[in-house]
C-alpha cells in the first residue's frame, strides 16, 4: 500500500483531468463555477485551521517577536530587532546563557539521537528483513510498541529505571559496573535522555526502511553475487546508495523531530541539573510562561526555526554528495 | 555436501520466482543469529512495559527492591484505587477521552471533506494549497507554540475543549493522506452518480467515502493517538485542575509525588494501555498510515 500511490495514480489523473476538461466543455462554465464553489465548501473547516493555525501563526509569531510582550502587565510595545539583538548579545558570555546553553545541549543531543536511532532503525529492519514475511509482520508489531506510546507514560516508566538504585543501574551490575546517578548527575542526564530517544524512537524509522528495502530490485543483487560480492559487499555497494532517498528522509524528520525535543526533558529533569538538558523549545516555554517574555520567547522560536531548516539543507547537500 | 547444493537450488528457485523478500539462506548458524537477535530486541522493546506492568502492583515498600523482581510480592490494587479516588483523577481520563475521541472524529470528517476537494475537484488555488499543506507539515511544533498560544488566549478559548480541539479538527497530515488515497479512485463511479443528479455532497458521502474506510481508519486512530499523547498544548492552554487531560495531570501528580513511583508507573499504565490496546487491533492502520506518507513518491 505504501508505495502503491506514486506513479500510477498521478498518471490516471492526468488523464482523467483531461476527460473532465471535454466534459466541462460541454458542460459550460456555470458547472465549473459551481464545482469550484463546491470545493471551497469543502474545504472551510481545512481553511480555518491552515489559514489560522498554521500561515497566520507563523507570520504572527514573525511579527510578535519585534514586540515586547507580557501578559497582564503592559500593552505590547514595539522594540523592532531588539529581542533579536538581546539573544545574539548573550552569545559573548555564551556559556551563561540559556538560549546558547540550550542550542548547544540539543546540537549534542540531535547528533548521538540522529545517528543513534537511524543505524538502530536499519540494523532492525534489515534484520527483519532476513526472515520470512510471517515472523516479519509479528516482529515488526512488537518492535513498534514504543514508538505508539506516549512521551509521558514512557517518561514517567524511565524516571524509574533512572533511580540510582533502579533496573539500568542493576542490570549494570550484573557486569560489574558501578551506574552513576543518571537524572541527577549533569554529565549523565543528557545521555540518559539520548538513549531513552533513541529506544522509543527507532522503530518508527524502522518501518521507512522496511519499506525502502522492500522496493530494492532483487536482480542488482544476483548479478552482484554471480560477480562475487559478499555480504558486506552487498551492503556497502548496493543496500546504502539505493537507500539514499530513504536514509535522508530518516535523517531529516529524526533531526527534525530531535531538535524539537520537549516532554521528556520537561518531565524527566526540568532541564537541569545545571542545565545540562535544556533544550530550546524547554527554554521558549520557560521564556513565555514562566518569565513571561513572550516576545522573547517568539524571537527564540525563530532563531530556532532558521536552525532546523539550514541544518536539514546541509544534511541533504551531505547525504547527496557523500552516497553518490 | 548434499545438504548444501539443496539449499543452493532453494534459493536459486526463490531467486528465480522474484522473491524479493526471502533472501538466500545458506549457513544454519545466521539463522541462529538471527533469531537470537529478534529474541534480544523483543526483550528490549516490551520488557520495559512487561516490567513495568507487573510493577503497578508493587507496593510502596517494594518498587524500588535491589535487586528487582518481576512479580509483586505481595500483589496489590491500591496504586489503582489510590489514582482513581485521587481528585480530578477520573475526569483527566474523561478530558482526554473527550480530547481524543473529538480531535479523532472532527479530523476524519473535515480531513476527509478537505482532501476530497483537492483530489477530485478543481477550482482555482488547488496545488498552492496542496503545496502548502506539504510544507506546513514540516514545520517542528515549538515553533507555532507562543503564537498559537496567543491566539486561542485573546479569542477567550484558553482553558476550553475549543482551544484543544480547534487546531486538532482538520491536520494537514490528515489532509494529505486523505489526497494519497482519493486521487488513485476511478473517476466513472462519480460521473456515472452526477448523470444521476446525485449531489457534491451526496458523491462524497456514498460514492468517495466508502471506498476510502482504510484511510478513514487510519487517520482517526493516528488522530486518536495523537491527541491522547498530546503534552505541549494542554500544558499551555489548560489552566485548571478539572480541564486537565490525563498527560497534563499526570505532569502535576508527578511534581507532587515525585518519589511515589507506585502510584506514577499506575498511572502511566492508565496512559499507555489504551494505546497499546488499540495498537494490538489495529495495528495495520497505524503502520500503514504513518508509511504512507513517509514514502510519497
Amino acid at each position: 500500500m505504501a508505495s502503491q500511490p506514486a506513479t500510477p495514480g498521478a498518471a490516471s489523473t492526468l488523464r482523467d483531468e483531461r476527460k473532465r476538461a471535454q466534459l466541462g466543455g460541454h458542460r459550460g462554465s456555470g458547472a465549473r463555477r459551481g464545482e469550484a464553489l463546491a470545493a471551497y465548501l469543502f474545504l472551510t473547516p481545512y481553511f480555518i485551521v491552515l489559514g489560522i493555525f498554521y500561515i497566520f501563526v507563523l507570520l504572527y509569531g514573525l511579527g510578535l517577536s519585534l514586540f515586547k510582550i507580557d501578559i497582564g502587565f503592559t500593552a505590547p510595545i514595539f522594540v523592532g530587532f531588539n529581542n533579536y539583538a538581546i539573544i545574539f548579545q548573550q552569545l559573548s558570555y555564551a556559556g551563561d546563557s540559556d538560549f546558547w546553553i540550550s542550542i548547544i545541549n540539543i546540537i549534542k543531543f540531535t547528533i548521538v539521537v540522529v545517528i543513534g536511532q537511524t543505524i538502530v532503525a536499519l540494523l532492525i529492519a534489515m534484520l527483519l528483513q532476513a526472515v520470512t514475511p510471517k515472523i516479519r509482520g509479528v516482529f515488526r508489531t512488537l518492535f513498534y510498541l514504543p514508538a505508539v506510546t506516549s512521551s509521558v507514560a514512557i517518561s514517567l516508566l524511565f524516571l524509574w529505571f533512572y533511580t540510582p538504585q533502579g533496573v539500568i543501574n542493576y542490570l549494570l551490575s550484573l557486569v560489574g559496573i558501578p551506574g552513576p546517578h543518571w537524572l541527577e548527575d549533569p554529565l549523565f542526564a543528557l545521555p540518559a535522555l539520548m538513549l531513552l530517544n533513541i529506544w522509543c524512537t527507532a522503530a518508527s524509522f524502522m518501518l521507512y526502511f522496511l519499506a525502502g528495502l522492500q522496493d530494492l530490485p532483487r536482480e542488482l543483487y544476483e548479478a552482484a553475487q554471480v560477480d562475487g560480492a559478499n555480504r558486506t559487499n552487498l551492503f556497502f555497494y548496493i543496500t546504502i546508495p539505493l537507500l539514499r532517498p530513504i536514509i535522508f528522509l530518516v535523517v531529516a524528520l529524526g533531526t527534525i523531530g530531535a531538535f524539537q525535543m520537549f516532554d521528556q526533558a520537561l518531565f524527566m529533569t526540568g532541564g537541569g541539573p545545571l542545565r545540562s538538558t535544556l533544550t530550546p523549545a524547554l527554554q521558549i516555554y520557560y521564556a513565555a510562561f514562566r518569565d513571561n517574555h513572550f516576545g522573547l520567547a517568539a524571537a527564540m522560536s525563530v532563531l530556532l526555526f532558521i536552525l532546523i531548516f539550514v541544518v536539514t539543507i546541509f544534511q541533504r547537500r551531505l547525504i547527496d554528495t557523500s552516497l553518490s | 555436501m548434499a545438504q548444501i547444493s539443496a539449499e543452493r537450488q532453494r534459493d536459486t528457485e526463490a531467486a528465480t520466482q522474484g522473491r524479493a523478500d526471502r533472501p538466500p539462506r545458506r549457513f544454519r548458524w545466521f539463522n541462529l543469529f538471527l533469531y537470537a537477535m529478534l529474541l534480544i530486541l523483543t526483550i528490549t522493546s516490551l520488557g520495559p512495559f512487561v516490567f513495568s506492568f507487573f510493577s503497578s502492583f508493587k507496593t510502596f515498600e517494594h518498587i524500588l527492591d535491589f535487586p528487582p523482581s518481576l512479580f509483586p510480592n505481595p500483589w496489590t490494587w491500591d496504586n489503582y484505587a489510590k489514582l482513581l479516588n485521587y481528585p480530578g483523577f477520573p475526569r483527566w481520563i474523561l478530558n482526554s477521552l473527550i480530547y481524543s475521541i473529538g480531535a479523532a472524529i472532527l479530523n476524519v470528517l473535515f480531513s476527509a471533506m478537505a482532501g476530497y476537494a483537492l483530489s477530485r475537484l478543481r477550482f482555482r488555488g488547488r496545488s498552492l494549497i496542496f503545496v502548502l499543506t506539504l510544507a506546513v507539515m514540516m514545520i517542528p511544533a515549538p515553533i507555532m507554540l507562543i503564537p498559537r498560544f496567543l491566539i486561542v488566549n485573546s479569542l477567550g478559548l484558553a482553558n476550553t475543549y475549543f482551544a484543544l480541539l480547534l487546531p486538532a479538527m482538520a491536520q494537514p497530515f490528515s489532509v494529505f493522506l486523505m489526497v494519497q488515497f482519493m486521487k488513485g479512485l476511478p473517476r466513472e463511479l462519480e460521473e456515472s452518480a452526477m448523470l444521476d443528479g446525485a449531489s457534491r455532497w451526496t458523491i462524497f458521502r456514498s460514492v468517495i467515502l466508502p471506498l476510502v474506510v482504510p484511510a478513514l481508519s487510519a487517520v482517526a486512530i493516528l488522530s486518536f493517538q495523537a491527541a491522547w499523547n498530546d503534552f505541549q498544548w494542554p500544558l499551555v492552554v489548560l489552566g485548571s485542575q478539572d480541564m486537565y487531560t490525563l498527560t497534563l495531570g499526570m505532569f502535576y501528580f508527578k511534581n507532587t509525588y515525585y518519589t511515589a513511583y507506585n502510584l506514577l508507573i499506575a498511572g502511566s499504565m492508565f496512559n499507555a494501555i489504551p494505546i497499546a490496546v488499540l495498537f494490538f487491533i489495529f495495528q495495520r492502520y497505524f503502520i500503514e498510515g504513518t508509511t504512507s506518507a513517509a514514502v510519497k513518491g
